[in-house]
């Protein structure tokens, strides 16, 4: 895995100037979305009890786990959905290693970094905006929920991945991805019931976005349910275990594109 | 003149054929233009409600209602992407076989963009129909407002696909186009009225968005057909206003076609 990461890295040396316009879009980025919490906030006192320091605590974690998706999740599915439609998964299958776990960590878009740092950085201000410190009990929380979060990603993806040993042109199927994720800027309060039912427990995205900002500030204001955290880590082992069998079922009926 | 037209025709067929093959994928694409403007006005609904008087930026929730479901509208018809592409067209080549062509490059971008917009039709028609059925917009649409904001629906599918072509022409010269893309997306989105309607915006941006197309590609059509922009005068000017720069750009793009092929027989020759 290291080796991995040092090629990705050597990779970007290699091209410096792109290296500076894609931090700079980064920014940009942000800068949008900052943009955006302001327009609100001066139209309105609140978005069904969160103020304007809570969306900065979201504005942070959405651009953590986008960052974090585009820096190892994306690269990689895109890969694998690439060598299954051209046959070459073959060759990934025949070494002695488990290929769900090679085909999770090939590739790294190490300057993805950027985002993820920004996004810390913006959850971190939102939070001492708010209480004034960031307590250290609800980091560990928060960085638990974070990591669940991404568990729960990467485990969406690889069924996404899997779903290309039957279906081989979904190329867009990222773009569905993106869409849904969309959903995820703002706490999932401001949606219907039914829709708020559909983004935890059909589309968990409540838990990847809403839930561990939420956890971070610890205010009723948010919302968000007590027992989040053990709800968060019992669906990311759900569906880790969901995936990792979807994909050897995938595996079985995969009979290679060569044949 | 009619060859051009017979041409365009023969593009047109063909594009709508190639969409109707990738129909799965062009559904995908449209599905992004229903879920940012729900996302969008479930956030205002709640902004509006979060104030006292039921309002945010002189809206109520029905308002919000209608002025998103008619933004989903007019972001659908004026969906244009050759700002993502001709970078890449030029990049590999694809564009250099189009420019042998007798018939301008512009006109199969044209085809295939109408083309997307009649096969996506099916799709939308019935989703902007469960929209507006969910989220029960307030109208106050006059026969005259109605009139004069579908024109200016099509006034903003025109302006949206010539300017987006013309910013597109960048790429002659700075063959990595991404981070233009978004500048011009992200000035659609918040200048344009997507993000939030203009009146939420501070007076002096205001007064840019006023000075740039955006607007009239985005919140001008939304405002009138929703009932919102209640003098004729206004509404003629604006219908003008977007005439204008449509004008502008068509000769924008007719100077700077010229120079940009000249310099791209310059890169490959």
């Amino acid at each position: 895995m290291m080796l991995f990461a040092r090629v990705s890295v050597q990779n970007i040396a290699a091209y410096r100037f792109d290296l500076v316009v894609r931090i700079g879009v980064s920014l940009m980025h942000i800068a949008a979305e900052l943009l955006g919490v302001w327009i609100i906030f001066t139209n309105t006192q609140t978005l069904k009890g969160w103020q304007w320091q809570h969306m900065l605590v979201l504005v942070g974690v959405y651009r953590i786990i986008a960052g974090g998706i585009r820096m190892s999740i994306v690269p990689n599915m895109r890969k694998v959905l690439e060598e299954i439609r051209e046959g070459t998964l073959d060759f990934v299958l025949l070494r002695p290693v488990n290929a769900q776990l090679l085909v999770s960590i090939r590739e790294f878009v190490v300057w993805r970094v950027a985002d993820v740092l920004i996004g810390m950085a913006v959850a971190a201000v939102g939070c001492v905006e708010l209480i004034g410190h960031i307590p250290v009990v609800s980091a560990l929380i928060f960085s638990l929920m974070l990591a669940a979060g991404f568990v729960i990603v990467y485990s969406v993806w690889l069924m996404l991945a899997t779903l290309c040993f039957w279906f081989v042109r979904i190329q867009n199927i990222e773009m569905v991805f993106w869409n849904v994720f969309e959903a995820g800027r703002f706490p999932i309060v401001i949606y219907r019931p039914w829709v708020q039912w559909l983004l935890t427990f059909v589309v968990p995205l409540a838990f990847i976005t809403t839930f561990p900002a939420g956890a971070l500030l610890g205010d009723p204001a948010t919302q968000i349910p007590v027992m989040a955290p053990v709800y968060a880590v019992g669906m990311a082992m759900v569906l880790l275990l969901l995936s990792g069998w979807f994909w050897r079922f995938g595996l079985r009926h995969y009979s290679g594109a060569s044949a | 003149m009619t060859h051009v037209v017979r041409a365009f025709l023969a593009y047109l067929r063909a594009a709508i054929g190639v969409m109707f093959q990738y129909r799965g994928e062009i559904l995908l694409w449209a599905i992004w233009g229903l879920i940012n403007p729900a996302v969008l006005y479930a956030m205002w609904s709640s902004a509006a409600e979060g104030n006292p008087g039921g309002e945010a930026a002189g809206f109520t929730r029905g308002q919000f209602a209608a002025y998103y479901f008619i933004i989903m509208i007019v972001g659908h018809l004026a969906t244009a992407w050759d700002v993502y592409e001709m970078g890449y067209m030029i990049r590999t080549g694809k564009l250099s076989p189009l420019l042998l062509r007798p018939i301008l490059p512009i006109w199969k971008s044209l085809a295939e963009n109408v083309a997307y917009k009649i096969a996506t039709l099916l799709f939308v028609v019935p989703m902007w129909c469960i929209f507006a059925w969910l989220v029960t917009p307030t109208f106050d649409t006059a026969m005259w407002q109605f009139g004069l904001g579908a024109a200016a629906v099509l006034l903003a599918a025109a302006l949206n696909f010539i300017l987006g072509y013309v910013v597109s022409l960048v790429a002659f010269w700075v063959t990595k186009l991404d981070a233009l893309g978004e500048v011009y997306f992200g000035l659609g989105m918040f200048l344009g009225g997507r993000f939030a309607p203009l009146d939420a915006l501070p007076e002096p941006v205001r007064w840019i968005a006023d000075g740039l197309p955006f607007r009239w590609m985005f919140a001008f059509p939304a405002e009138l057909l929703m009932g919102r922009i209640t003098s004729q005068t206004e509404a003629l000017a604006g219908i003008g206003i977007q005439a204008a720069w449509i004008v502008c750009i068509i000769v924008a793009f007719k100077i700077l076609w010229t120079v940009a092929v000249k310099r791209h027989a310059a890169v490959s020759g």
